[in-house]
């Protein structure tokens, strides 16, 4: 049972007091390290939530001051649309608020509870009252007044109500509105993987759009920790709509009182007005099937018939529920979050579209980061989110832990001893689960429990970034071979030629065969760079032919083509091959020359574009490029041509990635010999005539 | 006898302009250029019967300036070459720590590590078949102590022999033998001992000095500091050469200790390249043995895994493929322990010098 509920039921046997006392440990209050996470979380959740509501950029900010013995004092303010005045007492005074109860819909809190608790906690423990202040847009004033909880009435008491002009303490100006919250409580403040800190970094990290501050502060002032994570986008998430309830996921209790309050006449119209999912087809089938007149009053309906239609639900085929009550982070914000809070190399994101598990909908989220600073000592950091409010606690116990450690990651480059447990290695893994209705192993909601379709989802989300990082590990460590490759017969084959010829006093020897001896390949390197004054994203392929033969050679490169994006400044053509994937088809290359395409990407923030896949067509392998796969060219082409009309744009993300893998034999391009633009690999060692001698 | 192993300075740059040619001749033939090196391991010892020590064997491994590594290799021997050539023409000699540091300034040719440097060097010793003396390079490692009634001929910084007797000239830590112990450098002169005591550890020597076991068993007693340096066993083996004395290798019984005698016997598996010049092959291993740990009841340790993998290595080493050493080795393995020479104590400080080592040296025919 929900605590909100259990309260409404048990409030007249117990005291609030008491209850709180009881069930502090799913409250989040039961030890003094996590009664100030809890504080904050509850002040944090309703200010994004608030301001998200209201289609305002959130700026929050968070005040940790220790005071005398085991007491914190916790000041959150934001920006937010403030609380009207004669809303305050029942916004921090009563546990049961409100509209979340009955709309289904994705929000951060689900339990009712929130900041009352604060106040509640506040209140048990240090005796004091939360002082507030709220501004809100229309008024001129601000409301300052303190709170307590009367406690037998399950209600606010206000003291020292006042009206002023509320001036911001940092900048002095007037606050045009927001809401300001002061409470002391016995806490105590942790540093480390459980604490506010981390809390705020993980908050950030999933709430791009909002930018959080930390202070805390010792007893003389000085500061112990902060954080500052601004916001890397303005876009708002996604504003989400109410959904009916789908009848895959109502119990038999809700069902009851939905006919018990329902103003419907007939059975057929109740179906049909209070779920979503059902059509009238559908709604007739249901009826059919539990045995009951379609002409019924939904008020009339006993325990027995509701249960008949509960079993009915799942024999009736019916439309999925809609998802656009979901908020996804979508995976660019989901980078951009956490290279904001993790300095890394590598960033794989993925969001996955949505699924419907027991008439709920959900989608999930991950993003995988390697490199960089993050450790490589120590099992990798995992963070979760449900509803995009961070997971702190039972991590071990937790359905996305789970789902992550039941994917092989030994495949995919990360260190996995046994392939049990939380796989090893400098990289942090960031999992969200966005749903409607998220179900947890415990009223303390810090571990999502068992569902087999989202533990797919989750595990289906987690190969397709493990095979991001296994194509970025293979790249880098190319990348590695080729750069020590070049510096060999660049740097150190010429100094053994100039030395062992002066200690011997010989002539030097010519040592462009030699050059193509060893290297014997054909190398391809990508440099993607930014050019901040034109605002450009460019882009540098340069192939180099270390063999004896001429080689001819196209290039294909995948780019971030969208309604946004356009090619320019390239100089060497080329065509579109498919969605994002544009091609070159470079002059012959003689033995030891190298050549180079340049083009630029408008359209694109700094930052955006940050990794290039290189395809070629041709005879031989390129090292630091894959062979394209023709077929599933061919394919994609199809299909692109297909969805294109039908509607206007797909990613052809997907695909291309496929194409990767199933690099197969494919035909090669011919092409005419021609100089220009081709420079010679062997400095002065060598000419074109030189080379051809060797053979 | 004396070895007349020195070479001239102009073979020893000839020698390694072979290095360097090598290089050049494959690059003249549009080849990576190569530096052809024995197999340094223990698969490619045997034993050499004309020289009675453990050689490298035939099997031969081509470092090519294919990969980063090896050329940089190649380019780092070339570099000693021409610092080596140099120091030759102005009579100078380098530790190979100072080495390592003069190395900054060759480029892309510089060190990473000294261990690195060491390599290199035992690389062209073994291609140049010359020694590490002949180059002027200098081991950073000092010689072991000896104690005892020989008298030696140093010949000091301003060139002058100085004549020092190991009993009578020396404190109570002994005579410091010096890196380079060829005869322009060192002369043996005078001896009244019948045989030569070398010791693994420090301890045991100061026990053995105190007790004034070299005047009452007639013997110079040789401080090893555990691996024994080349001059060390050079050393040795010019006393057992020139003076023909008996060395007794005294250690503690553990299959590192084993390793040390075989090291002085035979020659390392580092440097089997100059087996002939450092080995003797007349030493004999004293104890304490494995039987000894069972007949004087001695205070053991067990064996640790480590030492488990040692032991089996060593069944399979060829310097160890004798009847007696098997033996020992398998006993050893059975009982599971392992002791050190100070043990012994166990029966007060005079049993070694009282009990054990007459007993010990009388089985083996040696008696005072």
């Amino acid at each position: 049972m929900d605590p909100a509920e259990r309260l409404s039921s048990k409030q007249k046997q117990i005291s609030i007091s008491e209850f709180f006392e009881k069930n502090k440990h799913f409250l989040g209050f039961d030890t003094l390290q996590r009664s100030i996470i809890t504080a904050v979380k509850e002040a944090v959740d309703n200010s994004l939530d608030a301001c998200e509501e209201e289609r305002i950029l959130p700026e929050i900010n968070v005040e940790i001051q220790r005071m005398k013995g085991d007491r914190l004092r916790m000041i959150t303010q934001d920006n937010g649309p403030g609380i009207p005045r004669e809303d305050i007492e029942n916004v921090f005074g009563k546990f049961l608020l409100g509209s979340r109860f009955h709309a289904i819909r994705q929000t951060r809190g689900q339990q009712g509870i929130g900041i009352t608790g604060v106040v509640m906690y506040s209140q048990l423990t240090a005796g004091s009252k939360t002082k507030v202040v709220s501004k809100i847009a229309k008024d001129s004033s601000a409301v300052f007044v303190e709170l307590g909880i009367d406690t037998r009435r399950n209600r606010a008491t206000k003291s020292g109500e006042s009206r002023d002009i509320w001036l911001d303490e940092e900048t002095g100006e007037s606050v045009s509105h927001g809401l300001r919250i002061e409470c002391e409580m016995r806490a105590k403040y942790q540093r480390g993987r459980q604490s506010v800190h981390q809390y705020l970094r993980m908050t950030s990290i999933v709430n791009p759009h909002a930018s959080i501050s930390l202070v805390v502060r010792d007893r003389d002032g000085s500061v112990i920790e902060e954080g500052d994570w601004q916001r890397t986008t303005e876009r708002l998430p996604r504003e989400v709509s109410e959904i009916r309830p789908h009848p895959h996921g109502i119990q038999l209790g809700s069902l009851q009182r939905m006919l018990r309050e329902s103003e419907e006449r007939k059975m057929t119209s109740f179906l049909r007005h209070n779920f979503s999912g059902v059509s009238m087809r559908a709604a007739r089938e249901i009826l059919a099937s539990a045995g009951l007149a379609e002409g019924r009053s939904p008020k009339r309906i006993s325990a027995d018939d509701a249960q008949g239609m509960v079993s009915a639900f799942r024999k009736v085929k019916l439309l999925s529920p809609p998802t656009d009550c979901l908020s996804p982070i979508e995976d660019l914000l989901i980078k951009k979050g956490l290279s904001k809070a993790i300095d890394s190399r590598f960033a794989s994101t993925i969001t996955r579209s949505p699924k419907v598990t027991q008439g709920n909908p959900f989608q999930i989220e991950v993003g995988l980061v390697f490199g960089g600073d993050l450790s490589a000592e120590g099992p990798i950091e995992v963070l979760r989110f449900a509803n995009r409010v961070p997971l702190m606690y039972q991590q071990g116990g937790c359905l996305l832990t789970k789902a992550l450690e039941a994917v092989d990651w030994k495949r995919y480059g990360l260190d996995h001893p046994g392939g049990k447990g939380i796989p090893k290695g400098p990289a942090a893994v960031l999992i969200h689960l966005a749903s409607t209705n998220v179900q947890f192993t415990s009223e303390a909601k810090e571990a999502v429990s068992d569902n087999e379709e989202v533990f797919e989802e989750i595990r289906l989300a987690m190969l397709e970034v493990g095979r991001g990082l296994k194509g970025h590990l293979k790249k880098s460590s190319q990348r590695k071979k080729a750069r020590e490759k070049f510096e060999l017969i660049n740097i150190i084959l010429p100094e053994i030629s100039k030395k062992s010829s002066e200690l011997l006093s010989r002539e030097e020897p010519d040592l462009a065969p030699i050059i193509t001896k060893i290297m014997d390949a054909v190398f391809c390197e990508e440099e993607l760079g930014w050019d901040d004054e034109r605002k450009l994203a460019t882009c540098s392929i340069t192939i180099y032919n270390y063999t004896a033969r001429a080689r001819a050679y196209t290039i294909l490169a995948k780019w971030p083509e969208s309604k946004e994006t356009k090619i320019s400044e390239n100089a060497l053509g080329g065509n579109k091959q498919a969605n994002g994937l544009w091609a070159w088809r470079l002059d012959t290359l003689n033995p030891g020359s190298a050549t180079t395409i340049h083009f630029g990407v408008s359209g694109l923030r700094k930052g955006e574009w940050s990794d290039a896949e290189i395809f070629y067509r041709g005879n031989g392998e390129v090292i630091g490029a894959t062979k394209i796969d023709e077929k599933l060219l061919e394919e994609l082409r199809k299909s692109e041509a297909l969805e294109a009309a039908e509607s206007e744009f797909e990613k052809p993300k997907e695909a291309i990635s496929q194409l990767k893998e199933r690099a197969e034999q494919s035909e090669v391009s011919q092409s005419q010999s021609l100089d220009e633009g081709q420079t010679s690999l062997f400095g002065d060692f060598s000419t074109k005539d030189e080379l051809e001698g060797i053979e | 006898m004396t070895m007349d192993r020195q070479k001239t300075k102009e073979e020893v740059i000839d020698a390694l302009h072979g290095v360097a040619s090598e290089m050049h001749d494959k690059m003249l033939r549009g080849n990576p250029p190569t530096m052809t090196l024995p197999v340094r391991s223990k698969s490619n010892i045997g034993f050499d019967k004309k020289l009675g020590v453990y050689k490298y064997g035939k099997k031969r491994t081509i470092r090519d300036a294919t990969s980063l590594g090896s050329a940089r290799q190649l380019l780092r021997a070339l570099h000693i070459t021409e610092f080596v050539e140099g120091m030759i023409s102005d009579g100078k000699t380098s530790t190979l720590r100072e080495m390592y540091y003069i190395s900054e300034g060759w480029g892309h040719g510089k060190f990473s590590s000294q261990n690195e440097s060491n390599g290199v060097s035992e690389d062209l010793e073994i291609v140049t078949k010359c020694m590490r003396e002949d180059f002027g390079l200098r081991p950073e490692e000092d010689g072991a102590r000896i104690i005892g009634n020989v008298t030696f001929e140093e010949r000091n910084r301003k060139g002058d022999w100085m004549r020092i007797n190991c009993r009578d000239d020396v404190g109570d830590s002994g005579y410091g033998v010096p890196y380079n112990v060829e005869p322009e450098k060192l002369r043996l002169v005078e001896e009244d001992i019948d045989f030569v005591m070398a010791i693994e550890t420090g301890g045991m020597f100061d026990r053995l000095v105190e007790n004034g076991f070299d005047e009452e068993a007639r013997c110079a007693l040789v401080h090893l500091k555990g691996q024994p340096a080349r001059s060390t066993r050079r050393i040795m083996r010019r006393m057992s050469d020139q003076w023909n004395k008996p060395i007794m290798v005294f250690a503690d019984c553990d299959p590192w200790s084993f390793r040390i005698y075989a090291s002085i016997a035979y020659g390392a598996i580092k440097t089997a390249h100059i087996s002939e010049y450092l080995a003797t092959k007349e030493a004999t291993y004293l104890g304490i043995t494995a039987d000894d740990i069972l007949a004087y009841d001695l205070p053991s340790d067990d064996l640790t895994k480590q030492d488990l993998n040692a032991l089996n290595a060593e069944l399979s080493d060829p310097r160890f493929a004798t009847g007696w050493w098997q033996e020992q080795i398998q006993l050893m393995q059975e009982i599971g322990k392992k002791a050190e020479q100070q043990s012994l104590a166990k029966y007060g400080l005079d049993f070694v010098t009282d009990t054990y080592l007459p007993e010990k040296l009388g089985a083996m025919g040696i008696t005072y």
